[in-house]
């Protein structure tokens, strides 16, 4: 065969080669929740907000409720603790969300005031039951109003504690489960930073 | 003879009189109690301590008050696989020598109907019942959510 028939074959091999090695190599960090997450747009004291709305910047999405004595404010202090510690333009790159399960309670300002006390950044918001419902179906959260007998509260939100961590792109990159720490939760967070 | 065994009686008796069985408040001492302070405009809150039963049988808290809030309910959370679970529970054993700790994510004071919100560095007064009756009067420290124990010891986490 003539020279360049070689050359245009290892050319070949060496494109069909570097294809076959991207299938397999680690860029598996954006498809670690194939079919999960997803664009969404809720409702909130300064108007609706969409999660295209911070494109370009990490997105960490917590689902609650302001009527939760407990799990909710250790999972919000914590991230709140840890977001403190990182430098003023790590900060200036993500975008905080409290996302209420629990609209019959919960208005837009009072989601207002109780995401501002976390975090001066978080943005509280929330939706329609049946809307919340399938949102947080895709991002793999779970929440269910439960009528309470022989207590005050009338009904207790029943919910997963998860900050979920949405890059630049608007994907779905990672879960930190409840229980975190301050510094555990950084180090997630550090990681989605230094990412793409 | 007559004397004596009426003497030694009356003694048996006193001896044996609840003056002298610690009740459940006398038993039990309570270890570092506090409240979460909250965002403006939330009326609940938890609160939280140890209990430490240093007398010989097991004694149940069963209700609780305070003049800062309409209702106390003692609560706990069920971590069911990753679902946080939150319920009423009738009461809080402690076993006999035993302690029992209500911390974030288990046990707690449900502190109902704030009558003002609570403020970092205020302290908060609870009475504590227990299952024989008696009563044990705190002062919960209300702290702000940067000054839990558990972002202090930032080297333990994993």
């Amino acid at each position: 065969m003539k020279p360049l028939s070689w050359f245009l074959l290892a050319l070949f091999l060496m494109a069909a080669d570097a294809q076959a090695w991207s299938l397999f190599s680690g860029s598996d960090k954006e498809e670690r929740f194939p079919g999960m997450g997803g664009d969404f747009t809720l409702r909130s004291a300064d108007g609706p907000v969409s999660l295209k709305d911070f494109r370009g910047k990490l997105v960490l999405l917590y689902f609650g409720y302001t009527s939760c004595p407990d799990v909710c404010p250790t999972s919000l202090g914590a991230l709140s603790s840890a977001l403190k510690k990182l430098p003023d333009k790590d900060m200036a790159q993500i975008q905080p969300l409290f996302i209420s399960v629990d609209p019959d309670r919960d208005d837009v300002n009072k989601l207002k005031d109780y995401a501002r006390y976390f975090h001066p950044r978080m943005i509280g918001a929330t939706a329609d039951l049946p809307y919340l419902e399938d949102l947080a179906k895709r991002y793999g959260a779970f929440f269910r109003k439960v009528p309470v007998e022989d207590s005050n509260i009338g009904y207790a939100v029943d919910h997963s504690s998860t900050i979920y961590v949405v890059n630049r792109d608007g994907k779905l990159v990672d879960m930190i489960q409840h229980g975190g720490s301050p510094r555990r939760i950084l180090e997630h967070i550090r990681k989605a930073l230094q990412e793409d | 003879m007559f004397k004596q065994l009426t003497s030694g009686l009356l003694l048996g008796l006193f001896l044996a009189s609840p003056v002298f069985s610690g009740t459940a408040a006398d038993d039990i001492q309570v270890m570092d109690p506090w409240a979460r302070e909250v965002p403006p405009g939330l009326t609940t809150s938890a609160g939280f301590l140890t209990l430490h039963n240093k007398g010989s049988k097991e004694h149940k808290l069963v209700a609780a008050e305070s003049p800062a809030t309409g209702t106390v309910e003692l609560h706990t959370h069920i971590n069911d696989n990753g679902v946080m679970r939150m319920r009423p529970v009738k009461d809080i054993p402690v076993a006999a020598g035993g302690k029992t700790e209500l911390k974030p994510g288990g046990y707690h004071l449900m502190l109902m109907m704030l009558k003002k919100p609570l403020k970092s560095g205020e302290k908060m007064p609870i009475t504590l019942q227990f299952e024989d009756g008696s009563k044990k009067e705190i002062q919960a420290e209300v702290r702000h959510f940067s000054m839990e124990k558990g972002m202090k010891h930032m080297k333990m986490d994993h």
